[in-house]
C-alpha cells in the first residue's frame, strides 16, 4: 500500500510524471503478475503490460481513492484475462516442447515446495490447485489486497459467496498442507 | 485406565464431539488469515502452515516480477504528449460550441418575446414606430395595418367629421375589428382604388407614380377620375368596395385590435376620416365616392 501519498502520486502520475507512475507500478506490478500467473498462466507478463496501457490511458479519468484504484486496475487485469483465454480459444492448441520451457510452471509438488522454501512461486502453484472460484478470490484477497466487496464486485459474485470460497480455499489448503505435513513429521521423528 | 496412563494436554486433544471439525474456521479468523495479521506460530492449530503460504504469497517482489517498468513508462511518455496535444484540439470548439448555444438561446428568446409582444400588443412604442419605418421602407405599396386607419385620408367627408361616426361609415366595421392590408394590396391592382389611396396625404409619396396617375392618364383628366372609375363598376356603386376594403373608424385600432400609439388618442383629427370606399358602405345607394383630385 502506498498509504496516505497516494492522491499526490496518483495525480502527478496521470499528469506524467514517470516518479509517481513508478511508485504505482513498483507496488501493483508484482501482484499483478502473480494474479496472472493464477488465471492465466504462460501470458502474465504479456498481460500485465496490457493491463497497464489501458491503466496508463484511463487513468486521467480515474477518480478514488487508493483501494478503489487497486479494484480498478485488477478489473481491467480480469478482462484482459478473458480476452487472453478467448484467443487461446480460437487459436490451435499447439504442444510445447518440454525442453523448451525455462523452468516448470510449477514444482511437482507444491505442497513440499512450500513448506521447505516458503517460496512465492510454489505458495501460487499450490493456491493454483484450487477450484477456480477458490483460487481467485484467494488471491484477490491476499495478493491483490482487495475487499470482499470488491472481489465480489469483479467476480460479479454476491459478497457472500465470496466469503464462503475464501474459506473454503483456506480449508482444503490447510487440508493439503496438513497432509503432507503428517508423513513429513512422521519422516523427521 | 488409570490417571497416569494418559497426560491430561493428551486428554483434551481427544475428540468429544465426533463430528467436531478441527478445521473449523470462524469469520474473525478467516480475516485475520488473509490480511496476512496471523504468525504461523499464532495460528490456530491446521493452519499455521496456510499462514505461512499466504505470507509467500504476498511477499516482497522478486527481480524477475519487476522488469518492464521501462516500456510502461514509454507508454506513459507518448500518452502524456498527446493528451496535451489534444486539450488545444478540442479545448476551443468546445468554448465555440458553448457560445453557440448561448448565441442560439439568446436569440430564441428575443424572438419569442419579441413575437409574444406583437401578438399581444405590447410592443413598445419606439420598436413599433422602427418596424413601421422597416416594413414601410421595405414595401412602398403595403403600409402596414396599423398605420392604415388612423392616417387613412378622408376623402368625402373632410376633416372635423367624427372618425367612424359619418352616416356613410357607421356601418362599415365594428371598431376594434383588425384591419388587413387586403385594400391597398387592391389599390394596387384597380387603378380606382389606386387614385383614392394615391389622393391621401401621407401615402402619395409612398405610392408609386405610376401606379396613382394611372387612372388619371387612362381618363385624361383628373376630374374624370372618379366618373370613369364610377361607371367601371358593374353595379355602379363601388362593387365589392365595402367588403374588400376596410373602414376606418378613425380610432386606429392596430391589427390586433388595440389603440395604435398615436392615432387612438386623436380620434376625429386631422385627415383621419371615413375610410376611402365608405361612401360605400351602402352599396345599393349607389352613391358615388367623393374621391378625387380634386377633394386633395
Amino acid at each position: 500500500m502506498i498509504g496516505p501519498s497516494f492522491p499526490a502520486v496518483l495525480t502527478a502520475a496521470a499528469g506524467g510524471d514517470e516518479d509517481a507512475f513508478g511508485v504505482l507500478w513498483h507496488d501493483l506490478q508484482p501482484r499483478l503478475v502473480r494474479y496472472f500467473k493464477l488465471i492465466a498462466p504462460g501470458a502474465a507478463e504479456d498481460l500485465a503490460s496490457e493491463t497497464w496501457l489501458a491503466v496508463i490511458r484511463g487513468v486521467g479519468r480515474f477518480q478514488g481513492d487508493e483501494r478503489a484504484f487497486r479494484a480498478w486496475v485488477f478489473t481491467i487485469a480480469r478482462h484482459k484475462a478473458r480476452d487472453w483465454w478467448r484467443r487461446a480459444a480460437r487459436k490451435p492448441v499447439q504442444e510445447l516442447p518440454e525442453a523448451g520451457l525455462a523452468e516448470p510452471l510449477a514444482p511437482d509438488d507444491p505442497a513440499a515446495a512450500v513448506l521447505e522454501d516458503a517460496s512465492t512461486r510454489a505458495a501460487l502453484a499450490l493456491i493454483a490447485t484450487l477450484p477456480a472460484g477458490q483460487a481467485e478470490a484467494v488471491v484477490l484477497r491476499v495478493v491483490a489486497g482487495l475487499e470482499v466487496k470488491q472481489v465480489a464486485e469483479l467476480m460479479d459474485k454476491q459478497p457472500n459467496t465470496v466469503r464462503v470460497l475464501t474459506h473454503r480455499g483456506l480449508r482444503r489448503l490447510a487440508e493439503r498442507l496438513g497432509a503432507d505435513a503428517g508423513p513429513r513429521a512422521r519422516r523427521a521423528v | 485406565m488409570g490417571a497416569d496412563d494418559a497426560w491430561s494436554a493428551e486428554i483434551k486433544r481427544l475428540p468429544f464431539i465426533p463430528d467436531s471439525d478441527p478445521l473449523a474456521l470462524d469469520e474473525d479468523l478467516v480475516e485475520r488469515l488473509l490480511d496476512g495479521d496471523l504468525r504461523p506460530d499464532q495460528a490456530p492449530a491446521g493452519y499455521a502452515e496456510v499462514a505461512a503460504l499466504l505470507a509467500a504469497a504476498a511477499a516482497s517482489p522478486t527481480p524477475a516480477e519487476l522488469d518492464g517498468l521501462e516500456a510502461a513508462l514509454a507508454e506513459l511518455r507518448a500518452v502524456t504528449r498527446a493528451r496535451r496535444a489534444i486539450p488545444r484540439a478540442t479545448g476551443r470548439p468546445g468554448r465555440r460550441r458553448r457560445v453557440r448555444l448561448l448565441v442560439a438561446v439568446a436569440v430564441c428568446g428575443l424572438s419569442t418575446t419579441g413575437i409574444a409582444a406583437a401578438a399581444t400588443g405590447t410592443l413598445p412604442d419606439p420598436i413599433r414606430d422602427t418596424a413601421r419605418r422597416i416594413f414601410a421602407t421595405a414595401d412602398d405599396t403595403a403600409p402596414t395595418p396599423a398605420t392604415t386607419p388612423g392616417r387613412q385620408p378622408a376623402p368625402s367627408t373632410g376633416a372635423g367629421a367624427a372618425v367612424g361616426t359619418t352616416s356613410e361609415g357607421q356601418d362599415a366595421r365594428p371598431a376594434g375589428v383588425p384591419e388587413t392590408t387586403a385594400g391597398t394590396r387592391t389599390s394596387n391592382d384597380d387603378p380606382c382604388r389606386a387614385s383614392k389611396v394615391g389622393n391621401g396625404a401621407d401615402k402619395r409619396k409612398k405610392l408609386k407614380a405610376g401606379t396613382s396617375q394611372a387612372p388619371v392618364e387612362a381618363a385624361g383628366d383628373p376630374d374624370n377620375v372618379t366618373s370613369k372609375c364610377q361607371k367601371s363598376r358593374p353595379d355602379g356603386t363601388g362593387g365589392n368596395a365595402q367588403k374588400q376594403q376596410p373602414p376606418s373608424n378613425g380610432h386606429g385600432r392596430g391589427p390586433d385590435g388595440g389603440p395604435p400609439p398615436d392615432a387612438g388618442s386623436k380620434p376625429g383629427k386631422g385627415q383621419a376620416g371615413p375610410p376611402p370606399n365608405s361612401g360605400g358602405g351602402s352599396p345599393e345607394k349607389g352613391r358615388p365616392i367623393e374621391t378625387g383630385p380634386g377633394r386633395t
